[in-house]
């Protein structure tokens, strides 16, 4: 069964068999492996069984996690791994675990390969981490238009993914206006961010001074023109 | 509007079976690819019931326009009714797949990832969980319409690992989720507007992991048809070593036009709307 060695000053402290999928390490009890000293972080690294391999993650803490003196983020351990936390040497012992340097070909898991991290666990850590965690979680931003013209539409959150502005009913923002579109512009939500579309009808989509005849990321700020009707874009955030 | 798509699906240099799946609808206009994983034939049979079973479910679901009592979950307020329905077909296909490595040996620890794409003629919804990914191609700009679920890209969104340590990262073929490994599964869901000349490529890893974001673009703007697009990004994957299955689905939109309101409807509301302007004005004179 794979281990770890702890050890200060070359003195051997303790041995922690790896007895389950994923562990943590750190300065708090809540940890499978303790190390309490002020160097360490709350939360400093956790290891994570993925197929026969061992994964080691850093999990931002103060003074980083470093193997063999390279400091890492994610790293694969292999037999014989030297880990250092703050002044303390984890050593990684795990004889069935092949070593990458001395056998490169037959390596016994193929990184080329899809695998999946066990989410049970992770889940389980991820909770576990809530409180005191060291990588906090940006808490959730929506997109507003605040109208600036006097059309009293005041502020209007951007809560679906699709955003269609125009003289349709069927918009989310309704606006009137006699060559106003009947779907004038979209704004959708992206994985890169919020973007807005020109989509039709004889009123200009300005962004910023500018016209936009296609598509265009919004940034906060953002001034939006369409016709008479005026409004900036902002991120605001959510519980 | 008109729609050309194509598949494919190569088994690649160094597998000796393809554990991808993928669907083409052209009469639903809907899209999935799929990368199954777990050993002898289990990552294949995941695939394909999630092909399957996504494409059923839409399919009846958007034909009688079910309400969101008949869907399977909690429907998602952000979303449209269709947005819904394919989220909540990922989400049935995962429970399913989980069930199914939970009551046979064989499929234990079976697994796949999902990128599907449903296009109509005002909306576009992209679905994705894993890393199969979907692109769209529009005025000469490649973007992502799927997240990665990969323990890497999660450091990057986090700002603790760069978008070139990731591509370089022994770690990055590791997913933070996928269909099967729990019971519940909560898919990434993006939504717009559909537009002239849109270009959407979905695939898995066996493509992105040899082909750049730069690459897929030049590749799009130069091939004509789908056909050959996808001939020629499996062509170039092969080329470079083909370690993986590789699915790509191109689909191309053309002959939207611009949305005119026919042109007796125009000038019927812009009568009303200046009849009721004036009237609006005159009762303000009235005293």
């Amino acid at each position: 069964m794979a281990k770890f060695v702890l050890m200060f000053n070359k003195q051997v402290i303790q041995e922690f068999p790896l007895q389950k999928g994923s562990i943590t390490i750190g300065r708090s009890q809540e940890n499978d492996i303790t190390i309490d000293n002020l160097a360490v972080s709350a939360f400093h690294a956790r290891v994570d069984k993925t197929g026969p391999d061992f994964i080691l993650t850093d999990l931002q803490s103060t003074n980083g996690t470093f193997v063999n003196d390279k400091k890492i983020v994610s790293h694969k351990l292999s037999h014989g791994d030297n880990i250092i936390i703050g002044k303390h040497t984890l050593l990684f012992l795990a004889p069935e675990v092949q070593t990458e340097a001395s056998d490169p070909d037959s390596a016994s898991l193929d990184l080329n390969k899809t695998m999946m991290l066990d989410t049970e666990r992770q889940r389980e850590l991820l909770a576990k981490q809530e409180k005191p965690s060291p990588p906090p979680k940006e808490p959730e931003k929506i997109g507003v238009l605040s109208f600036l013209d006097g059309s009293k539409l005041g502020e209007v959150e951007l809560r679906k993914k699709l955003t269609r502005i125009g003289k349709a009913s069927t918009s989310e923002v309704r606006l009137s206006g006699l060559f106003m579109g009947s779907t004038a512009a979209t704004i959708s939500r992206r994985p890169s961010g919020y973007t807005i579309t020109f989509t039709g009808g004889l009123t200009k989509l300005k962004v910023n001074g500018e016209v936009v005849k296609g598509s265009l990321p919004l940034k906060d700020f953002d001034t939006i023109e369409l016709g008479s009707y005026k409004f900036q874009f902002y991120q605001k955030e959510i519980q | 509007m008109l729609i050309q798509a194509a598949g494919i699906t190569d088994v690649g240099l160094k597998r000796e079976g393809n554990e991808d799946a993928y669907l083409i609808d052209d009469q639903l206009w809907l899209y999935i690819v799929a990368d199954g994983m777990g050993g002898h034939l289990a990552g294949e049979v995941a695939s394909k019931v999630a092909v399957e079973l996504i494409s059923n479910t839409f399919k009846k679901w958007s034909q009688t326009k079910a309400p969101y009592e008949e869907i399977f979950g909690q429907p998602d307020a952000s979303l449209s009714l269709e947005g819904n329905y394919l989220l909540s077909g990922i989400r049935l296909a995962n429970r399913v797949i989980h069930e199914m490595a939970g009551a046979n040996e064989k499929y234990q620890g079976m697994g796949t990832t999902v990128a599907a794409l449903a296009i109509s003629s005002s909306l576009v919804v992209a679905a994705n969980v894993g890393d199969s990914r979907i692109y769209l191609a529009r005025e000469g700009q490649l973007e992502r319409l799927s997240k990665d679920h990969t323990v890497v890209s999660e450091q990057v969104e986090m700002g603790i690992m760069t978008e070139a340590e990731a591509a370089n990262s022994p770690l990055k073929h590791v997913l933070t989720k996928n269909l099967g490994s729990a019971e519940e599964v909560y898919p990434d869901v993006f939504e717009l507007e559909p537009a002239n000349n849109d270009r959407y490529i979905l695939c898995t890893d066996g493509l992105t992991d040899l082909v750049s974001d730069e690459e897929i673009l030049d590749m799009i703007m130069l091939v004509k048809n789908p056909e050959n697009l996808c001939r020629d990004f499996v062509d170039l994957v092969l080329k470079r070593g083909g370690h993986d299955n590789t699915t790509v689905i191109s689909v191309f939109l053309s002959g939207i036009e611009e949305k005119k309101d026919g042109v007796l409807k125009k000038t019927g509301t812009m009568a009303a709307d200046i009849w009721f302007g004036l009237r609006k004005g005159l009762r303000k004179i009235k005293p």
